[in-house]
């Protein structure tokens, strides 16, 4: 690798930042894997194209969730399909680096489009920052380095060891722009959300399902404590990630950060492509000195043989493409196979059926007992299902009960804690301490109205009781909803005066 | 570079930059991205809220003979992003009406009379796999759904009848559960006759006329 001398550099700092040259490793990376984490979802969709984006399916165009109508053409299968082949053959083509700004341009053009014609179903968070990630890499030099078009060059110029191209390095500023607005947003939206710092919102999106599975975060979503200390983190992470990412040191520590709250939203929250697509765009942030430092460090490892031959292979590949036909004449034909390909294999895959002895599918008949019964006049809700759970233990994290526990000992606060879910009307709950024999020790109660999400009850043990096992009992609506069992140890503290009532 | 190329190169990092930097500022003061679809792009709200109950949609099709049919695609349902079909995550119901035509365009059925939209509630807490609800509740996870008629629509998706959903519902009956509400709400101005327009009054025609069109009121 021989890399270029860079003395004609900006001279203000703002220049530097923009306009320094370098060689777009960085980019280029982010070329390879993006359109693959990207181009995933979009490759899974491919047998769906005409009912998710075509006027033979049912559309919603994000214009008409933001309440501007159809503003873009919804155009019929025989378009629409082809254009989506070209798509898929257009993001692999910005892997491996061929007629890379055409192809990335064609890409992002179209996926933009796809995605604004299914709001519902494709276009979300993830696909809005693939989209700006492709924009960026349209108008960057990525495919200047490790692409099949360097290769093409190098080979046009009769394989000497030329110097690799150096270009400014704004797109690549612009991508990590991109991020550190991305975070500080998300940063605010954070501080926006009511009982997002409570750890509610969290335990509640943990159970949604409505990602990939996700087992660790169901685990967790139980765990309140845990869940607190994440939404300060994730937070004060995001604020700051602006401001040190830029910093030497500071790069590190919060790209690092980055990586893995990205990879705990894999494991805690089920998402697969949001992470992969923000892991790819963070290699943006790789600069040359960075590239050589990791390739100094493989070639002392001398493990860099074991990869060596993707590499090898594509090239031996590419030296057998004739040098008199034009890569432009070999980039169109491949689209146009492809595109044909994919709308043949689009008809034969006929998803509504309509090549089928019938004609088309028939609706499945449902039990007209079933059906009735849902539509009919709503159920009222149990008291039960108004909460989420009763807890008692004696320590509270940030609102929300952090030990619970089933034994106590004589002198200790006992915190009883009804969480519920919102929304509620105004209640008046119970909490009852009783014995083993379920007779009543204690009644508590309090009002809670409906903008509450939970209620506690504090009981002090003092001379009152005796060892032995208890239950704290929850009631609303004179139902009861919960009963905690619960032993309590040790021996009751000394009366200073017979006539005084020590507890509650 | 050229004179141009270098103008070209800075506005588009100037655009780009104040475009994000906008859409930051718009969602922070909550200023200008209401029914901005481009706003979609900069703003940065992927954690907007989850609710305490999970949902899902039922579409019911009821034909003249009174038989019901569910109104999945029998071609299969698609699931954008795990296991959950697409028309759940249609929480403006802007896909429910074109979801039915496409399914009522590309099947074979009697015709149908209504089609009945119906929403499915739980609380999340049911959602625990069984290990972990017994050892987290220690109860048996004894989950009930809730079924709301959240519209009835005609065979082509056209809305008949529209219901809130079914948090709206909640949140109004809790508030409407007031004695003093409903009192209020009794003696407050009645809705017929009681109107007055004061471009009515100098060309003599009737109270609640007006020229526009829709509401006759003010």
């Amino acid at each position: 690798m021989n890399l270029p001398a860079t003395q004609d550099q900006p001279k203000t700092q703002l220049g530097r930042f923009f306009f320094a040259k370098e060689v777009p490793f960085g980019v280029a990376l982010v070329r390879m894997l993006l359109p693959l984490a990207a181009g995933t979802p979009m490759f899974m969709r491919f047998p769906r194209v005409r009912e998710l984006y075509t006027a033979d399916g049912s559309t919603v165009q994000m214009f008409e969730l933001f309440g501007h109508g159809a503003v873009l053409p919804v155009l019929p299968p025989n378009l629409a399909v082809p254009l989506y082949s070209l798509l898929l053959i257009c993001l692999l083509m910005a892997v491996v680096g061929f007629r890379t700004r055409l192809s990335l341009g064609i890409a992002s053009t179209l996926y933009i489009y796809f995605n604004f014609l299914d709001g519902v179903g494709t276009m979300t968070k993830y696909s809005v920052i693939a989209s700006h990630l492709l924009v960026l890499l349209t108008v960057s030099n990525c495919g200047a380095v490790w692409s099949v078009d360097a290769f093409l060059k190098k080979r046009a110029m009769g394989g000497a060891n030329v110097t690799l191209p150096t270009f400014a390095v704004w797109p690549a500023r612009l991508i990590q722009l991109l991020f550190a607005h991305i975070y500080f947003g998300a940063a605010i939206t954070k501080i926006q959300t009511d009982s997002f710092f409570s750890g509610e919102q969290m335990r509640y999106w943990m159970l949604s399902n409505w990602n990939y599975e996700n087992p660790v975060g169901e685990v967790m979503a139980m765990w309140a404590p845990m869940l607190l200390v994440s939404a300060y983190m994730a937070v004060v992470w995001e604020m700051m990630f602006p401001f040190l990412v830029w910093r030497p040191i500071g790069r590190l520590v919060v790209l690092g950060l980055g990586a893995t709250f990205h990879f705990m939203t894999w494991l805690t929250l089920g998402l697969y492509i949001f992470p992969a697509i923000c892991i790819s765009g963070y290699f943006a942030f790789a600069s040359e000195r960075d590239v050589i430092i990791v390739r100094q460090f493989f070639r002392k490892l001398n493990i860099q043989r074991f990869f060596s031959w993707p590499v090898v292979a594509g090239k031996q590949v590419l030296a057998r493409m004739p040098q008199a036909v034009p890569a432009a004449v070999v980039w169109s034909c491949l689209a146009a196979f492809c595109a044909i390909v994919g709308t043949e294999a689009e008809l034969r895959m006929d998803i509504y059926g309509a090549n089928t002895a019938e004609g088309g599918y028939r609706l499945k008949p449902m039990d007209a007992t079933v059906a009735r019964a849902m539509i009919s006049k709503e159920q009222r809700v149990r008291e039960q299902d108004k909460f989420f759970n009763f807890e008692i233990g004696t320590r509270t994290v940030g609102e929300l009960l952090a030990n619970r526990r089933s034994e106590f000992q004589f002198g200790e606060l006992m915190l009883a804690q009804a969480n519920l879910n919102p929304p509620h009307e105004d209640m008046w709950l119970e909490c009852l301490l009783v014995d083993e024999e379920n007779r009543t020790i204690e009644q508590f109660g309090q009002f809670v109205t409906r903008d509450m999400l939970r209620a506690n009850f504090s009981y002090k043990f003092g001379n009152k009781l005796v060892p032995g096992n208890y239950q704290m009992v929850l009631k609303s609506a004179n139902q009861e909803i919960y009963r905690r069992k619960f032993a309590l140890n040790g021996t009751p503290e000394p009366t200073a005066n017979n006539n005084t009532l020590l507890t509650n | 570079m050229s004179r141009w190329k270098n103008l070209i190169v800075l506005s588009f990092i100037g655009v780009y930059v104040s475009f994000l930097s906008w859409g930051v500022m718009a969602h922070a003061l909550k200023v200008g991205t209401c029914g901005n679809t481009l706003s979609y792009f900069v703003v940065w709200d992927m954690f907007c809220g989850w609710t305490a109950w999970d949902a899902r949609t039922h579409i019911i099709a009821e034909d003249a003979k009174g038989n019901y049919f569910e109104m999945r695609e029998p071609w299969g349902e698609f699931h954008p992003f795990g296991h959950v079909a697409r028309i759940h995550y249609d929480n403006t119901n802007h896909l429910l009406p074109k979801h039915i035509d496409n399914v009522m365009k590309h099947t074979i059925h009697e015709g149908i009379d209504r089609v009945y939209v119906v929403e499915e509630v739980w609380p999340k807490q049911y959602n625990l796999p069984p290990n972990l609800y017994a050892h987290y509740f220690e109860r048996p996870n004894d989950k009930l759904s809730y079924f709301h008629l959240r519209a009835i629509c005609a065979e082509d998706g056209t809305p008949l009848t529209i219901n809130p959903d079914w948090h709206t519902q909640q949140r109004l009956n809790s508030v409407y559960d007031n004695p003093r509400l409903q009192r209020q709400s009794k003696q407050a101005t009645a809705m017929y006759s009681t109107l007055f327009t004061p471009t009515s009054q100098s060309s003599g025609q009737s109270l609640n006329s007006s020229y526009s069109t829709g509401l006759s009121t003010n």
